[in-house]
């Protein structure tokens, strides 16, 4: 298997919906304190369906290239399916990942569920993060 | 001489000839600034908007002509638009986090860390002479942290080594347990200490604290990377570290060497016995106006610190830093020709970003965490 795959190198190097939703009803933010992964996602919901997504994000090339895929995935998603978004499924989408990237997966897994976790609770991350995309 | 033969021979490339240093060093970094010329679009862009193509480039003399990008776009989101080679062929990222937690990423394709391991690999047994004996590496392994640059550079010295211990893990430092392993050792392998110096210093504070001074053993070295500035915005002085680490370790002040480098660069410049920190004959370090970078100062003027580097094929490795300093091209009494670079501090208003900010920063949260716990087991305040 290459280092990176199909999906990771296209999301990398064509990033989809990259900065932040205007007017979002909710925003997610999680970062690896270690490593410095770091995914902001922010959303307009309607009806309990994902519509508007974008994404900021810092680190390394697969945590770039998920959060671009995330975005994709997610729209037009009901907040119900979002919950069961787990690490295998992130890994999945993302054409699989090399072992020093499945952390990667986590942190989307993660992104998605707090951004569910959010809108839930009437609550927006607000991370001082800059989008250069 | 080639680039390739430089890398091969380091010891041999750093005692060139003036002339012949400066003729080679411009021919590599030409030859490869007229691939990111060809094959980069951001970077070609740069190039056109000021006018410079590769036929500019004649010698040595012109080097500064080469367009420069700083080194805060590695932390961008669109750090892809850097990239002359595709994310298929990168092998290896590497990152440093600085104070803002927000990581700078720097990707290597498979050329790249071929030639910078074989150019590292050299230049410390050029410079250190190491092929056995005992490493206390005070910092965390590459199994733990293997992005981190420091460690990474680190690690390579582990293959010329008999034995090696990382003792930094989980982010925290026990300096018994580094005490306990030199002892391990003594009398079997020369013993030598490998860390940044805010963890060789809190070694020897320990030393100090306990009134237990070392000898170490006559060919033991310390070898440092990762800056003099703690996070806390305190410096280490050298001087007053040579003092101790003579006191408190038994090694003379010849044999405690520190090493200048930056992850985005492959750029490492490691003292010599007389502490002038030598650029590898592959990379050109230009010192900048700090108000205008596209200005270049004379040779022992302070200003920011600008690095050619000729062995990079992934991205242009052409790099203004936030960091700020002199460069010398005077003869050094060690006999290596080249340049010498001297780090003064960080740019103003530049974070204090590197590895061993990072792990200073964390070991001394989870000491917190730790005094804590104390505490309140202890049914504390």
């Amino acid at each position: 298997m290459p280092r990176f795959s199909a999906a990771v190198i296209d999301h990398f190097t064509n990033p989809r919906n990259c900065g932040r939703v205007e007017n979002a009803d909710v925003a997610a933010f999680v970062g690896n304190a270690v490593c410095g992964d770091q995914i902001l996602l922010t959303a307009r919901i309607r009806n309990d369906v994902v519509g508007e997504i974008a994404f900021e994000a810092f680190g390394c090339s697969a945590s770039l290239a998920v959060a671009s895929i995330l975005t994709e995935r997610l729209t037009g998603m009901p907040v119900p399916d979002i919950t069961r978004v787990d690490q295998a499924r992130v890994a999945d989408w993302s054409g699989g990942l090399a072992p020093d990237q499945q952390h990667v997966a986590v942190l989307g897994s993660d992104v998605a569920h707090r951004l569910i976790s959010n809108y839930r609770s009437g609550i927006s991350d607000d991370a001082g993060t800059v989008c250069g995309g | 001489m080639e680039l390739a033969a430089m890398l091969g021979m380091p010891d041999q490339a750093v005692r060139m000839p003036r002339e012949e240093w400066q003729r080679s060093l411009a021919h590599a970094v030409r030859d490869v600034f007229a691939t990111h010329f060809a094959e980069n679009k951001f970077y070609r862009a740069q190039c056109d908007a000021v006018g410079v193509t590769p036929a500019d480039i004649g010698g040595y003399s012109d080097l500064h002509r080469i367009p420069l990008l700083p080194v805060g776009m590695f932390k961008q989101a669109n750090a892809h638009v850097l990239l002359t080679a595709g994310l298929a062929d990168i092998e290896l990222e590497i990152r440093s986090t600085g104070t803002s937690g927000v990581p700078s990423v720097a990707r290597r394709d498979a050329l790249t860390v071929t030639r910078a391991s074989l150019g590292i690999f050299g230049a410390y047994r050029d410079f250190f002479g190491i092929a056995k004996g005992a490493g206390l590496f005070l910092c965390p392994s590459t199994a733990e942290i293997p992005e981190m640059g420091m460690v990474k550079v680190f690690n390579l010295l582990t293959g010329m080594l008999d034995d090696h211990r990382f003792l930094v893990r989980d982010f925290n430092f026990d300096p018994a347990e580094a005490l306990a392993q030199l002892n391990r050792w003594q009398g079997r392998m020369t013993r030598h200490i490998i860390g940044p110096p805010f963890i060789v210093a809190r070694f020897m504070r320990y030393l100090e604290l306990e009134g237990i001074p070392l000898e170490l053993d006559p060919e033991s070295m310390v070898i440092m990377l990762g800056g003099w500035k703690q996070y806390t915005g305190r410096s280490i002085g050298r001087e007053d570290f040579n003092d101790k680490a003579q006191r408190y370790l038994g090694v003379e002040s010849a044999r405690i060497r520190d090493m200048y480098g930056m992850i985005e660069s492959n750029m490492l410049a490691i003292e010599c016995e007389h502490h002038r920190k030598h650029v590898p004959p592959w990379c050109h370090v230009s010192i900048r106006d700090i108000d205008d970078p596209a200005i270049e100062l004379e040779h022992g003027r302070t200003g920011g610190i600008a690095i050619l580097d000729a062995v990079n094929t992934a991205y242009p490795g052409f790099l203004l830093s936030d960091d700020v300093g002199e460069v010398d091209e005077t003869d050094c009494p060690c006999g290596r020709t080249g340049q010498t670079v001297r780090f003064r501090r960080r740019r103003h208003g530049a974070e204090l970003g590197c590895c061993a900010v990072s792990i200073e920063k964390y070991l001394d949260s989870s000491e917190i965490v730790e005094e804590c716990e104390l505490v309140d087991a202890a049914g504390g305040v």
